[in-house]
């Protein structure tokens, strides 16, 4: 079900009876009715090959699963949080920006490394983004975190986008990514303009922008 | 036909200028995202013409720049500061070098002498200055208030919640701390800039760390 914005920070989840909240574990703010939080060891679903997969890639962001009857508050670290409903689309995020995602989505890991090949293990590497990123696939609400507001781009195919990575929030829908350098004697010269690397987005879809190149 | 970068705001945060074909000056790093074709490339100094380099280098105030020229629509933001737009008609920005996030390519970009105050302040010894016709894009701790400044109404405002002034204004730094400052006791606003003139003052809700502040 679709989460409430309380305010650029903070959101509200409804909970029933048979419908789980994944949330990040520690970012339950308030809440209020008869709610029970659980630790989830495998960082949400997806099985033994995700977890595998999730702790190669040090993105064993720890979960906990949201049950009972009630409404709960979520928020963390004052970071922005920006909600984003899927209609049976798949949504792209790291981890470690997910706030809460209804229990209705499928969670899985996508290995990025395929995409691409070397580059993309450059990429993984150069963005700090790291080699695998969560899919959440399916109808339901995500709430992502970001630092500063966040912009939607459309994608289209006759307008890709390119990002700096350090920016880069999430991206949906029919995606390729890869990292174009626009690396020049320049910056080899200790020139550069300080964007020699930007991800290039293109096919159908939307990414999600932050207002700020710090990481979270 | 007319090539001009249209500046305009995407969200509060977030600056989208449309390039075709032309070119804006912008703070080195600061591009978020682009769509078309876009070319970075450092511009040396700060400042335009041998004079704000040289200035720029004796100070080691550093702002540095990036031209950006192309076609299609790139996005600019830095540390989710807030973006204020401002509009030259051929009057005079003067801004802190840290604020000063894009200028369109007809803006003249240059560098004025603050005073030895400026050392205790904080603000450096040099404030960027931007004359001619067009857009600027200035950045602020939370949005910015504007105040208006005329003749017998001067304004004082804290250094480190200072950000740009246009108009006819003449700055002074004026020491505001008295007996109780040498014993501890300061409120913490020892130095202020007095505005006294005809013109806009640019404040944020926010303090960087100043020297002056602290005491």
């Amino acid at each position: 079900m679709p989460f409430t914005k309380l305010n650029g920070k903070l959101i509200e989840a409804q909970v029933f009876p048979g419908q789980k909240v994944f949330s990040q574990r520690g970012a339950m703010i308030a809440y209020s009715g008869q709610v029970t939080f659980t630790p989830n060891m495998m960082g949400g679903q997806g099985g033994v090959m995700s977890m595998i997969g999730r702790r190669i890639a040090n993105e064993d962001t720890p979960l906990m699963t949201v049950e009972g009857q009630g409404r709960v508050m979520f928020g963390h670290g004052g970071h922005n949080v920006h909600v984003i409903d899927l209609t049976g689309d798949t949504l792209y995020v790291e981890a470690d920006r997910l706030l809460a995602f209804d229990g209705t989505l499928q969670q899985s890991t996508m290995f990025m490394g395929s995409q691409g090949g070397v580059m993309g293990m450059v990429r993984g590497q150069v963005t700090g983004q790291g080699l695998f990123t969560t899919q959440l696939t399916g109808q339901g609400s995500v709430a992502v975190m970001a630092h500063g507001g966040v912009i939607e781009l459309p994608i289209t195919p006759q307008q890709p986008i390119h990002v700096d990575p350090q920016a880069y929030v999430a991206h949906r829908g029919q995606v390729q990514n890869k990292l174009s350098s626009a690396l020049g004697w320049r910056d080899m010269i200790g020139r550069g303009s300080g964007e020699a690397f930007q991800l290039e987005l293109s096919g159908h879809g939307m990414v999600y922008v932050q207002a700020s190149e710090e990481k979270l | 036909m007319w090539l001009v970068a249209q500046f305009r705001l995407q969200g509060s945060k977030v600056l989208a200028v449309d390039l075709m074909g032309d070119a804006v000056k912008a703070r080195n790093g600061s591009m978020v995202a682009y769509s078309g074709q876009m070319s970075f490339k450092k511009l040396s100094g700060g400042g335009d013409g041998l004079r704000g380099m040289v200035t720029r280098r004796l100070t080691g105030e550093q702002m540095v720049v990036m031209e950006v020229k192309g076609q299609g629509t790139c996005y600019f933001a830095d540390r989710a500061t807030e973006v204020n737009l401002v509009r030259l008609n051929g009057e005079t920005l003067y801004v802190e070098a840290d604020n000063l996030l894009c200028t369109e390519a007809t803006l003249h970009t240059g560098t004025s002498f603050t005073g030895l105050h400026g050392m205790t302040s904080g603000n450096g010894l040099f404030t960027t200055k931007v004359e001619g016709q067009g857009w600027a894009a200035v950045m602020s701790d939370g949005p910015a208030i504007i105040l208006r400044v005329s003749q017998g109404m001067p304004l004082r405002v804290d250094p480190g919640a200072y950000i740009a002034h246009t108009g006819n204004l003449n700055r002074n730094f004026k020491s505001g701390a008295g007996f109780s400052t040498f014993f501890g006791e300061g409120g913490g606003e020892a130095v202020q800039i007095e505005f006294v003139g005809d013109g806009l003052v640019y404040v944020q809700p926010s303090e960087r760390v100043t020297i002056g502040g602290d005491v």
